[in-house]
């Protein structure tokens, strides 16, 4: 019986009502997971000496490691791409919507998109060898649930908040990093396009835009620091012979993402 | 083994990195100004902080206008379209905000035009003639005036159609451009051939040809007529004889009226004498009446005195 959704067409019938309700289940666990985190992240009485501690360090992890480097490849895959739309937007006479183009895509689109899933996979999907170890092995279930409340009370608020700051700065910082040099790459050194610079970039950044980026960040935060604990959660608790390799929660992480950036989307553009 | 990898999951790892907390501390501060500066940048980019006037265009058609599009003078951008929406009349009010640092260049007699183009946004711009006219009031309400290049397509092809058609019509080869511009070749022929223009106005060499012999029979005539008139002995020379002849027969004349004249003097001196001679003779005449009447009477008196002799002749003395 446990098996994962994907074997669904490999059982018989009869069978697909129950994995359903399962699979429901596991989703229905993930968002109440991520409802408990959210509160206890909100709560004063969480940040405690330990859990600050603990906080740190998963920031320290997902962020201060993470930034310099993350920071670079963007800054430089940006310059790649900010250099083909304005050769192109130029030799189509059309230079003067390169910038907003640049913006719009880079800053509102792939750089969120960008520091969402390189924190998944720093901080989000190489967290949990042991509970990989744990699930493989089995647990008893008095062990499982002692687990999932200790995982809750000392790793997932600060694994949440850290992820989410962790997305929030990885995408900040590039964002910034890439205005600067689509300014450089436009105008270049001169201080005579400033007015013009912002004008362009007050006009992509109405409000429904800005709101629409700062929930899409702060939502991909989530996604990233509470699916994967979710997973590995749901593993403990109901133990099963993994087939693959995968991180629990992977896929899941994946299709919540681009969920959240495809809807992002639609409600800004449609 | 699971309890020693709980235990180190709980308590973090062992190598722990240090200042681990002051470090996170940091990340916090630089990416919470971070973003707060990005806020104000964005707040300031779209005008949060200035001070702004209100400008209402009223439009027929909204198509193409949105919110946070830039109205602009001469290029540059001085005001930014708040919200678009549909006026009791009908009509859509375009609500403009312009900062009052740009507010000078827009005065009472400006012109707002919205154009659409076939690519690219529909652009909102302001037009200012008269830069020393009163300047633009707040809350102020004017109409856009449309500039549509879609719009105008249809009927741009629809002109162009019928330009084509007329050109066509116009170099056909029987078509009247084709015979003017045949006849206009003609023409530049003739006005380049032996008589030119004269046998273009004429309508031919032989008829030019005439008229050139004309003239000249007329030009000998001319040179005869001249020699016969003003030449020795000619009409002329006669004709100031004739007139000094008669200079002198009219001093003649004048001469003898003025004898006349004077003839006429004397005879109206003698009519008067005549005329005084008249009327004693009228006198006379009575007076011989009077005795004619007196010898009747004596007459009668010897008849009737002296019946011999009837004798009625009476003599005179």
């Amino acid at each position: 019986m446990n098996m994962p959704i994907t074997s669904l067409l490999y059982v018989k019938p009869r069978l697909w009502g129950r994995l359903a309700a399962r699979y429901a289940a596991s989703w229905w666990a993930m968002l109440h997971l991520g409802a408990v985190a959210l509160v206890m992240a909100l709560s004063p009485s969480t940040y405690h000496r330990a859990n600050r501690l603990a906080t740190s360090r998963y920031i320290y992890a997902s962020t201060w490691q993470v930034l310099p480097w993350f920071t670079v490849l963007t800054a430089l895959v940006s310059l790649v791409i900010i250099r083909i739309v304005l050769v192109t937007a130029q030799s189509y006479g059309l230079s003067r919507y390169a910038l907003e183009m640049v913006v719009r895509v880079l800053v509102l689109e792939l750089l969120p998109l960008s520091a969402a899933m390189f924190a998944a996979l720093r901080a989000g999907m190489a967290f949990d060898a042991n509970a990989m170890g744990l699930a493989r092995s089995g647990v008893p279930a008095g062990a499982a649930t002692a687990e999932t409340l200790r995982r809750l009370r000392h790793d997932l608020v600060p694994q949440v908040i850290a992820n989410a700051f962790s997305v929030l700065s990885l995408a900040m910082v590039s964002s910034t990093i890439v205005l600067v040099l689509a300014y450089l790459n436009v105008y270049g050194l001169s201080p005579w396009g400033l007015p013009d610079y912002t004008r362009t970039v007050g006009r992509v950044f109405d409000p429904t835009v800005t709101l629409g980026f700062v929930f899409k960040t702060v939502l991909f935060g989530l996604a990233v620091a509470v699916i994967p604990s979710a997973a590995i959660l749901d593993l403990l608790r109901r133990p099963r012979r993994l087939r693959t390799n995968v991180q629990p929660g992977a896929l899941r992480l994946l299709f919540v993402l681009l969920l959240i950036e495809a809807s992002s989307l639609a409600v800004k553009y449609i | 083994m699971n309890d020693k990898d709980l235990t180190r999951t709980a308590d973090g790892p062992p190598d722990e990195p240090r200042h681990v907390e002051a470090k996170a501390l940091i990340l916090l501060v630089v990416i919470g100004a971070l973003i707060a500066a990005f806020f104000l940048y964005v707040m300031y980019a779209r005008g949060v902080f200035e001070k702004t006037q209100e400008l209402v265009l009223v439009a027929d058609d909204s198509e193409g206008v949105i919110p946070g599009m830039d109205m602009s003078f001469a290029g540059f951008p001085i005001g930014r379209v708040r919200q678009v929406e549909l006026g009791k009349d009908g009509k859509v009010n375009i609500l403009v905000d312009i900062p009052k640092a740009d507010a000078k260049w827009l005065r009472t007699t400006s012109v707002f035009t919205l154009e659409r183009s076939i690519v690219g946004e529909t652009r909102l711009r302001a037009y200012s003639g008269i830069l020393t006219d009163p300047p633009l009031p707040d809350h102020a309400q004017r109409p856009v005036l449309r500039g549509d290049a879609a719009a105008e397509i249809p009927r741009l092809v629809a002109t162009a159609h019928t330009l084509l058609e007329n050109l066509e019509t116009m170099t056909r080869p029987d078509s009247h451009i084709g015979n003017t511009l045949a006849n206009v070749d003609a023409l530049s022929g003739r006005l380049t051939g032996r008589y030119g223009v004269l046998g273009t106005a004429l309508g031919g060499d032989a008829e030019a040809e005439k008229l050139l012999q004309t003239l000249r029979r007329l030009d000998t005539l001319l040179a005869k007529t001249d020699q016969r008139v003003f030449g020795k002995n000619g009409v002329m020379d006669d004709t100031q004889g004739a007139i000094r002849e008669l200079n002198g027969l009219l001093s003649d004349a004048r001469g003898t009226l003025q004898k006349a004249d004077a003839v006429l003097a004397e005879a109206q001196a003698v009519g008067k004498n005549a005329r005084v001679a008249t009327e004693d003779l009228g006198r006379l005449r009575g007076e011989v009446d009077a005795s004619l009447r007196k010898v009747n009477r004596l007459v009668d008196e010897v008849n009737r005195k002296w019946p011999f002799k009837r004798d009625t002749e009476i003599k005179l003395p």
